[in-house]
């Protein structure tokens, strides 16, 4: 178990790196092409602020998925708290009772995926895929499919400036180095390892798993509310139907990062490095004039070689770890 | 009868200390009476149609029935392959884009003229093509399936509206045939007819031959069906194939019912399909599994929208109503898996609420 971490962490060094590469390759191409790109303005005023509310989002599910979990309905959270605000600011007329409901409903549906996965143990694939639907759902019922528009706290969240700077692009990077501190410098960090490897071994060395599953999955709620209040404030409205493809993004930027999908490795670091990788992917593509659809295949693309890339790299260090340690390696093996 | 429960809740007794008994007491009431799922989804379809034939008569008209027939038909050729790939604990979450792909190429077929059973069998074709595409990189690069699909849904979605302009239109009759004309004595669409021969043939093959062993077998324990003699890969891609070619007749019928062809035609409908066959009681980690539990699956989920219309209620609630159903169903069939005992139950060591991707079980061990 040591001997795996410990290989775990050089592989996850070079894996870093190697995204960083990737990035910066990408952001000199896409310069050099059009230096358009390298207009502070447009870096900071829309390839950055694009990507703060997926970004935002993929920092808990990095958590989520360490543990081996997936949170596929944090689309529909994200629409339903946004809505549920929007209404309740709408017809109290206070901006704070909406603030309060935003987040209080998403708190809710991240602790009703708790209780889902951990009292009633349904995997998490089908319990937030049928959470996913039920938000959505919701927010469909209650807004009747119409639009539910901003409201005063969250235009402040969306739209305001600080200087030049967007103030979401300071909300995230508090929290990113939150939630990295969190990973890796806390007892719950360790545990969501402990959990991704072997849930049981980690429940009999005394950790509460239950307990670590509804925190991380209450914070995944929180922060797609707080996505959700940030998204209402710039596009100014939201329908029941925006946050369809979101959760899917969010997983592919999770595992861009190197995030194993089977649980039991990844790293806040990486997700931030592959949010920006996406987001200079987006915005770089569109200032090239490519039409949006090859952009989806440039982002699968991008994923698939670094799902290669990733299962080459783990054969490698597997292969290590046969010749060290013959009798485990057969177990691990495939 | 009897002397199974209390055999079964012994057993239970054993295996309650590695769970965490919160609720146990309450649970332990309800559970003697809990049958099987197939039993439960049929006493929920009968209330479904004895309330709507109480509240509304005109739900069991004929042209009402037959609209929801073709609905169900194609959902329900799809959700067979999908259980196929379920069963043998992978997934499938590129579908959707799959099925607009399909859409749009026999529309570019149709085009010229051509008849149905050359649509379909290109539609079949192409869908094994790419589905088998999907299986290799789950089996020769080893990429878990949800990923490996997710990331070729990505692939798919984007090379479609590349390839055509938007949408194929001003389609020939020849190639709406299926979706208007095809009806046995002008009414039974002939979409029904493909999906009972479908729902039967899958019934016998899952129950008589002898890959559906295999299926079940690789789903349930891949080191043991390895040492079984088993080829896991090759089980895996036949699983993929099979449900592709399935997928491309549901695009078929998808298409045929529009003079126009658009590149989102099959988008989100891979959610639709998982859902049949997680209702039907399909066990999303592999193993379990019924043909006659998708099929109830997928009639109630066909059955809900235009019975919410009918009720009254508003359409906008049809897809909350569906999420706590399906939530419903998964609750009551995880309960019935406790109750069956540690012997059909896939592995008791394993922590259960965590994703069952090909090798997890492994990794977990080791």
């Amino acid at each position: 178990m040591r001997k795996k971490s410990l290989f775990g962490h050089l592989k996850h060094i070079s894996f870093n790196k190697a995204l960083i590469l990737l990035f910066i390759l990408l952001f000199i191409i896409i310069a050099s092409i059009n230096s358009n790109f390298l207009y502070p303005d447009y870096l900071i005023g829309v390839m950055l602020r694009n990507m703060i509310e997926i970004g935002l989002m993929a920092l808990p599910l990095t958590l989520i998925i360490i543990t081996g979990g997936i949170d596929l309905s944090i689309g529909s959270t994200l629409v339903l708290s946004a809505m549920g605000g929007g209404l309740v600011a709408a017809n109290t007329g206070s901006s704070i009772l909406g603030l309060a409901a935003t987040m209080g409903i998403g708190l809710g549906c991240g602790l009703f995926n708790g209780l889902l996965i951990t009292r009633f143990r349904i995997s998490p694939l089908i319990a937030t895929l049928a959470t996913m639907y039920l938000f959505m759902g919701i927010a469909r019922g209650l807004s009747h499919g119409d639009s539910v528009y901003t409201f005063a706290s969250s235009t402040f969240l969306g739209n305001t400036q600080i200087g030049p700077i967007p103030l979401q692009i300071f909300i995230y990077i508090l929290i990113a180095v939150l939630f990295h501190l969190l990973q890796a410098r806390t007892t719950l960090g360790r545990s969501l390892y402990g959990i991704g490897l072997n849930e049981n071994a980690t429940r009999y060395s005394g950790i509460n798993t239950t307990r670590v599953k509804y925190i991380i999955y209450a914070m995944s709620g929180l922060m797609s509310a707080l996505a959700g209040l940030i998204w209402l404030g710039r596009f100014t409205s939201i329908k029941y139907d925006a946050g369809t493809s979101l959760g899917m993004k969010v997983v592919t930027i999770v595992v861009l990062g190197g995030t194993s999908i089977l649980g039991g490795s990844g790293q806040i670091r990486s997700t931030v490095i592959a949010s920006l990788i996406i987001a200079v992917l987006n915005s770089g593509l569109t200032v090239l004039n490519i039409p949006i659809d090859m952009q989806i295949i440039v982002q699968g693309g991008v994923l698939i070689l670094s799902l290669v890339a990733y299962s080459l790299l783990n054969q490698r260090v597997r292969q290590k770890l046969i010749i060290k340690l013959a009798p485990v390696a057969d177990n691990s093996e495939k | 009868m009897k002397r199974m429960n209390e055999k079964s809740s012994s057993d239970r007794q054993g295996t309650e200390v590695a769970a965490d008994s919160g609720n146990a007491s309450l649970f332990a009431r309800i559970r003697p009476k809990l049958q099987t799922s197939e039993f439960y989804l049929t006493v929920f379809l009968v209330i479904i149609l004895v309330t709507l034939s109480l509240v509304s008569s005109d739900f069991f008209a004929l042209n009402n029935l037959m609209n929801i027939l073709n609905r169900l038909s194609y959902v329900l050729i799809a959700a067979i392959g999908m259980n196929l790939i379920i069963i043998t604990a992978n997934i499938d979450v590129s579908t959707g884009a799959l099925i607009s792909v399909i859409c749009l190429a026999i529309a570019a077929i149709g085009k010229t003229g051509a008849a149905l059973p050359v649509l379909l069998l290109s539609a079949m074709g192409i869908g094994v093509l790419l589905s088998l595409a999907n299986a290799l990189f789950i089996t020769k690069l080893r990429i878990p399936a949800i990923v490996a699909t997710l990331a070729t849904s990505q692939l798919f979605a984007g090379i479609l509206p590349i390839t055509v302009d938007g949408s194929i239109y001003d389609l020939p009759t020849s190639f709406t045939w299926l979706g208007f004309d095809a009806k046995i004595g002008g009414i039974f669409p002939l979409s029904a007819v493909f999906m009972i021969i479908i729902v039967a043939a899958a019934a016998f093959f899952m129950k008589y031959s002898r890959f559906a062993k295999k299926l079940y077998a690789v789903g349930n324990n891949k080191q043991a069906a390895r040492y079984a003699g088993i080829s896991i890969d090759r089980t895996v891609l036949i699983a993929y194939a099979i449900a592709g070619a399935l997928f491309g007749i549901t695009a078929t019928i998808i298409a045929t019912v529009s003079q126009r062809v658009t590149a989102t035609m099959g988008s989100g409908l891979e959610m639709t399909f998982i859902a049949c066959v997680v209702l039907g009681g399909t066990s999303i980690s592999g193993g379990r599994g019924k043909i006659q539990g998708t099929v109830l699956g997928a009639i109630i989920l066909s059955l809900i929208s235009p019975a919410i219309n009918y009720l009254g209620i508003s359409p906008d609630w049809s897809d909350a109503i569906m999420g706590v159903i399906i939530i419903v169903a998964v609750i009551i069939s995880e309960l019935q898996l406790n109750e069956a005992g540690p012997s059909l139950k896939k592995s008791d060591k394993q922590p259960r609420g965590s994703i069952q991707t090909p090798g997890s079980q492994q990794r977990k061990e080791a």
